[in-house]
């Protein structure tokens, strides 16, 4: 315990180093708080948004749902200095997005409370957690910190045989190369044969510095992970993971024409020639592949390919969050796998998988203990091909 | 005295004074602030007394909290001292079929009860457009309503009894299950509505009624709101009384269809939307008469033709109110003077002077509500970063709440007054306003429950 400890003292001293000499941006607890004043003042406070917010439904206290976060912004915004006292409102949102679903003013909360979180570390004010995260992926490349590369899964030989152009590259991202590496090569065994090929040094996404308000130094792995892509000459990026997706999609400086390994997987349902399995299985749909890409038929096609889909209580636009994202996993663990234990009360009864398309969900949904095996659409897709 | 460590004592870590938190407690949904010095999530009747003795005995304000839906500023300790968030208090503790009633903490959410009450075959009628976040405390406090009170009632025909925390600690039921009690003052009504100035109310036993078989929706569209409003005086006077009532001025319209494009609502005029519930014969018979009643007033009329089509009106319906950013983003809803209400037949009036002062002061605004009783919210819109705008808004409110005490009617119908319409009400009830001094004072002599409130 003290080990890690030490290393992660070690890792964000380093990182701060790295912050004095890489990074031009200027902080302290002298810097203005700004941010769009209009999409805060949207928010007409009708608690609307209270009924959804799954941080809230678990801890209770109203800085915890957003319209308590939307007002603590408003006072930022209007004079009161930044503390370390707002950061567990505004650590503690999922950025799930189903307050922009049902917000009738039509507020983005998840947009806001990302540049909030971007305003507080311009602040100079940040919680040991964000700083461990960041120290982590500036100093190895991966928001674990490991220290193999993120293709440590192939053989020395699928590596040699990689191909070094491409028009197609599948994303790995950290979660599932260092988690689940048996996602990473059931995925990228099934996109081998359409000559999908890997990036030479794919680095973070980015996503875990961008939820948590580090935006410079995200522009300066997204700049590394373009480098590549340009390098690999590919057209198309295929990711397995909802936070990879949704980052290369929506907040990489380029764009990039990015799609979902379900997107990928549906549109090739014919080539993939998969037998049907006698089971029957629920879907958990990813915020950020879900609510914030609007990406909810593509998986069931998959599955309903392969075996009989049975619904979840909340789904698609209404689907609760896992309690994963955000930064809420790392941040305040007990409060997550809360909401996962929550998200596990919609699965139906009799069924055999929850399948869903992201890492970070696996993970949630897994230690939040239930009875019903968790499992990754691609291993599905790999029983199915069996 | 250490407050905090004393107020710990009773609640543990379900006590806050951390800035940030206290800042979260120092609004609603108008534009009342106060901030408190300590928030407190209690969880029981007997917490809620305790802190409430701490309170009287150390003569700090105690302002009880549901869930902060309010438009009036009812829950905002606008003297500091103690919020009680009553929203932990939410259970339900009986569903008495047998007696038509239910028990419940009021902590406990308008819809949860009613999905509670569904397989029962029953439902707690008030609806407020925030029955998804509103609790059941929180209405009772205010006496709230929404659409279907035309023909149900407000929250005030729905309490049997309450279990209130008096200003010294004290608890005190004020009813029982019976329909009917003629031993002495009714209490429980003196506490609906009393927007927790003289008690805190700890749980409630409700009426429920049986859920209809059938609703069905006409939707009729007018030349203008005045017409929209004689048509439908015209209605009640030939003896329909729909479950709803409500108009939908072409402000709300373009905001709704910009909220959702897939909503079946005529493209021109103000429009009325009336439900008629009861059984299959008895709500067509009712949606019949008022088709031919308002046709020979209306642009177009039509009876909706499936419970999704109606299902979705209503719900956007809910949230119009906030929507209007939807239609200008530069824009903000404003909870100020939006809850006037004046007799039937002086409604067409109302809508003809709330238009002239909106355009006076050139000031556009929504005007929706529940007309069939009279109550009328005009929604106001500015750019919050205009100062003349906001200037222009509190003069456009003041005038509403002006005329709808002229015209006989009341500046709140069912948000209440809390701080944000104060000052009328010595207007509006003249010397029955001292009554009302007299029984705080006789019930909170030190005046810790909710100050400031009610003009009181």
């Amino acid at each position: 315990m003290k080990t890690v400890k030490n290393k992660e003292k070690r890792e964000i001293k380093r990182a701060k180093e790295l912050d004095k000499s890489e990074i031009s941006e200027m902080k302290g607890k002298n810097q203005p708080f700004e941010l769009d004043r209009r999409s805060v003042y949207k928010c007409v406070q009708c608690g609307t948004c209270r009924s959804f917010c799954p941080v809230f439904n678990v801890v209770g206290w109203e800085s915890a749902n957003t319209r308590g976060r939307m007002l603590i912004i408003k006072s930022l915004l209007e004079g009161r200095p930044p503390s370390e006292d707002v950061l567990p409102s505004l650590a503690s949102c999922t950025t799930c997005g189903i307050c922009a679903a049902k917000c009738p003013a039509g507020v983005n909360p998840p947009e806001v409370v990302e540049a909030a979180r971007a305003q507080l570390v311009k602040c100079g004010i940040t919680t040991e957690v964000q700083e461990k995260l960041r120290a982590s992926v500036i100093t190895s490349g991966n928001s674990f910190g490991e220290a193999k590369d993120l293709t440590h899964w192939l053989s020395e030989t699928e590596r040699s045989q990689l191909p070094e152009k491409s028009d197609y590259v599948y994303f790995v991202g950290c979660f599932d190369s260092y988690r689940y590496p048996e996602f990473a090569e059931k995925t990228f065994k099934v996109l081998q044969r359409f000559g999908v090929t890997l990036l030479p040094d794919e680095q973070c996404c980015a996503s875990p510095l961008l939820r948590t308000g580090f935006r410079e130094y995200a522009e300066k792995v997204m700049k590394h992970n373009l480098e590549q892509i340009r390098k690999v000459g590919a057209h198309t990026i295929i990711t397995s993971c909802a936070g990879c997706y949704t980052t290369l999609k929506n907040n990489y400086p380029e764009e990039l024409h990015v799609i979902s390994l379900p997107e990928f997987l549906a549109e090739h349902l014919g080539e993939l020639k998969l037998k049907k399995l006698d089971l029957t299985v629920t879907y958990h749909d990813p915020c950020h592949l879900g609510r914030h890409n609007k990406i909810y038929e593509a998986p069931r096609k998959v599955i309903q390919a392969i075996c009989t889909l049975k619904e979840m209580k909340n789904i698609k636009e209404n689907s609760r969050c896992c309690g994963g994202g955000g930064g809420v996993r790392i941040g305040y663990p007990d409060i997550s796998l809360e909401l996962a234990r929550n998200r596990l009360e919609d699965v139906p009864e009799c069924v055999d998988y929850i399948v869903t398309s992201c890492p970070l969900c696996v993970r949630n949904l897994r230690d939040a203990g239930g009875d019903i095996e968790v499992i990754d659409i691609v291993e599905l897709v790999a029983m199915a091909m069996e | 005295m250490d407050i905090t460590a004393e107020l710990r004592k009773i609640v543990g870590v379900r006590l806050s004074v951390s800035p940030s938190e206290l800042y979260c407690y120092s609004s609603d949904a108008s534009q009342v602030k106060g901030t408190p010095d300590y928030v407190v999530r209690p969880k029981s009747t007997e917490e809620v007394s305790r802190i409430v003795k701490l309170a009287y005995e150390n003569e700090i304000p105690v302002t009880a909290r549901g869930a902060g839906t309010g438009l009036a500023g009812g829950a905002v300790p606008i003297r500091g001292g103690i919020v009680l968030d009553m929203s932990g208090m939410n259970r339900i503790l009986e569903i008495d079929i047998d007696n038509i009633q239910v028990v419940v903490e009021p902590g406990i959410i308008q819809d949860a009860l009613n999905d509670a009450l569904i397989p029962y075959g029953f439902f707690f009628p008030p609806n407020p457009g925030s029955s998804a976040m509103c609790t059941i405390g929180g209405m009772i406090a205010y006496n709230a309503s929404g659409m279907r009170c035309v023909k149900y009632g407000t929250t005030r025909n729905y309490v049997r009894d309450l279990e209130v925390v008096l200003a010294d600690g004290t608890v005190i039921h004020t009813g029982s299950k019976m329909l009917k009690s003629a031993a002495g003052y009714d209490l429980t009504q003196l506490i609906i509505g009393s927007e927790g100035t003289l008690g805190i109310v700890t749980k409630a036993g409700l009426k429920i009624a049986p859920l209809p078989k059938t609703r069905k929706l006409v939707i009729a569209s007018f030349e203008n709101a005045e017409i929209a409003g004689q048509a439908v005086v015209k209605t009640f006077s030939n003896g329909v009384i729909p479950s709803a009532c409500e108009i939908l001025d072409r402000v709300s319209l373009q905001v709704l269809k910009r909220y959702d494009p897939k909503l079946v609502l005529p493209s021109e005029g103000d429009v009325l939307l009336f439900e008629v519930d009861g059984t299959e014969n008895s709500a067509r018979e009712a949606a019949e008469q008022i088709i031919e009643v308002c046709s020979p007033l209306a642009l177009s009329i039509k009876l909706a033709e499936s419970e999704t089509e109606m299902a979705d009106i209503w719900a956007a319906r809910k949230l119009v109110g906030a929507a209007v950013s939807r239609l200008d983003p530069t824009k903000t809803r404003i909870y100020v003077g939006e809850d006037v209400g004046v007799p039937i037949k002086k409604i067409p009036e109302l809508l003809k002077r709330a238009q002239e002062i909106s355009e006076k002061f050139n000031l556009p605004a929504m005007k929706y509500g529940h007309i069939g009783d009279g109550n009328l919210h005009l929604a106001l819109f500015i750019d919050v970063l205009n100062k003349d705008e906001w200037d222009r808004l509190n003069q456009v409110a003041d005038l509403i709440h002006r005329t709808a005490i002229e015209l006989g009617g009341t500046v709140s119908s069912e948000h209440g007054i809390g701080a944000a319409r104060a000052e009328y009400m010595k207007a509006q009830w003249g010397p029955a306003f001292e009554v009302m001094r007299a029984i705080k004072k006789a019930l909170d002599p030190k005046g810790i429950l909710n100050p400031g409130k009610l003009g009181l």
